[in-house]
């Protein structure tokens, strides 16, 4: 099996500050890699750096559609917007930043089918709800602005709208960052079962080392913009062999 | 068939003084299809190691571990997440689990690793529930609110509805009665029948009987202790 996303020394600098540095990751289809680390480790700047939201300043991001392997830093910027709108999806931790809060929450869903060229309305408004279904909105509120969303509901208008248009590879930055413990509960299931469901490939970000062991086949660990280990999930987590990811798993507070 | 050969596992706590602890030295040991090895020892001794190595959590430093003669090697984490999916099952000793998600769903979602069939998966797990005394009325609640016994069961029911080639189980009886204990070993035994390659944590003397176990003192097949 190929690899669907691979990236090698990629290197990402704020003027003489290290975004990242040296950063290498795997993902096979089917699997999720978290991203972990304390703040300012450098976990955001990776997943936007490898996802097209920033431009790195070296390395090399391949991605593999099935027909061909794709050098996403070398194509042209119309192709990588295609890319973006179909093959990939990011997911915010603030669903605000990811939504448009003045149309509606269908019209958030349609907008991703539309720019791929989907036109005829029947299937449009089929689509939505299969997806509302799917993330446990209520078909009642495909007309209602997500301004009158709670948290949990945006997060999960989120989500569908991403998952739309079936792209392979979702990014996801601290997606349940924001939410109380109840709600989170319930997107990390949403999440597991769609995995599973649609064969998705995530890179997630979180600093919540327990999200990353119910949702993560792999890890890396950062601090200072690098990584310090990798590798399987819960071989890290159960055996860390870095300094800093024992300081990391010891500081856990138990419930 | 699970192999190890020469295996050398020490914990460097970095943080602790970089205390280096050496929890085996030279350790070899096999599993044969269709037989069930007991890990005895005091506590301590690193039973749980053993398990951890072999399903992939602990690393360690020299030898080999052999999976149906697949190594477990941690420069490729792909292929330990392949075997977890195909090969090796685990019941751990504590269920850990997503808040709110159904007992139900928390047992068939092995066997939907490789069966899409909802209606087939759902109707198996209700099969082994049923067998493992899981009340129906707790099937649709969460098993964290349910009692450590329970909470076991579940575990079990999750572990064994897959037939995996080989199996792995930490004191998958320790907080049941002695009913459910026997329902459960002789759930263990039937995979054995079937040709599992089994190795296990039994607290009590009873369950390795039971189970006709070969039991391993691991103080004497390893030089570190």
């Amino acid at each position: 099996m190929q690899p669907i996303l691979s990236v090698h020394n990629l290197n990402k600098y704020y003027g003489n500050q290290v975004g990242c540095k040296n950063m290498n990751l795997t993902l096979y289809p089917g699997e999720v890699v978290g991203v972990v680390g304390e703040s300012g480790s450098g976990k955001t700047t990776f997943i936007n750096s490898i996802s097209g939201n920033l431009i790195p300043d070296s390395g090399k991001i391949l991605i593999e559609t099935g027909n061909e392997t794709i050098d996403f830093l070398e194509i042209s910027e119309s192709l990588k917007r295609l890319l973006i709108r179909t093959e990939l999806a990011f997911v915010h931790q603030n669903p605000r930043d990811g939504l448009r809060l003045d149309i509606s929450a269908g019209g958030n869903i349609s907008e991703r089918l539309m720019s791929i060229g989907q036109r005829n309305y029947g299937n449009i408004r089929q689509t939505i709800f299969k997806w509302l279904d799917k993330v446990e909105i209520d078909k009642s509120r495909v007309d209602d602005f997500p301004r009158t969303f709670s948290g949990g509901m945006l997060q999960r208008l989120q989500i569908a709208k991403n998952l739309v248009t079936s792209p392979k590879i979702i990014f996801m930055d601290e997606p349940t960052g924001g939410l109380d413990v109840s709600v989170q509960a319930k997107i990390l299931d949403l999440l597991r079962k769609l995995v599973r469901e649609l064969n998705l490939s995530v890179v997630i970000v979180s600093h919540d080392l327990a999200v990353i062991r119910l949702l993560a086949d792999k890890i890396i660990v950062m601090k200072n913009g690098e990584a310090v280990e990798s590798g399987l999930c819960d071989q890290v987590l159960d055996d860390p062999q870095h300094s800093y990811t024992q300081l990391l798993v010891s500081s856990v507070l138990q419930v | 068939m699970i192999e190890l050969n020469k295996i050398t596992k020490k914990f460097t706590l970095h943080n602790q003084g970089k205390t280096n602890i050496l929890v085996f030295n030279n350790l070899n040991l096999k599993i044969n299809p269709g037989e069930i090895v007991a890990l005895t020892g005091p506590s301590g001794v690193g039973k749980s190691s053993i398990l951890k190595m072999i399903y992939g959590n602990y690393v360690f430093q020299s030898g080999q571990i052999k999976i149906n003669n697949h190594n477990i090697d941690h420069t490729y984490p792909r292929n330990i997440i392949e075997l977890r999916k195909n090969i090796i099952g685990y019941v751990s000793q504590f269920l850990r689990v997503i808040p709110r998600v159904p007992t139900i769903e928390i047992v068939m979602e092995p066997l939907l690793e490789i069966n899409s069939d909802q209606d087939e998966v759902r109707e198996k797990a209700e099969k082994i529930l049923l067998k493992l005394n899981i009340d129906k009325n707790l099937w649709n609640l969460s098993p964290l609110t349910f009692s450590g016994g329970e909470q076991q069961r579940v575990n079990v029911a999750r572990g064994l509805i897959r037939n995996y080639p080989c199996l792995l189980l930490d004191e998958p009886t320790a907080s049941l009665d002695s009913v459910n204990k026997d329902i459960v070993l002789n759930l263990i035994n039937e995979k054995k029948d079937s040709g599992s390659s089994i190795i296990g944590i039994f607290h009590d003397e009873y369950s390795r009987k039971y189970l006709n176990a070969r039991e391993i003192d691991i103080t004497k097949i390893s030089d570190a202790k």
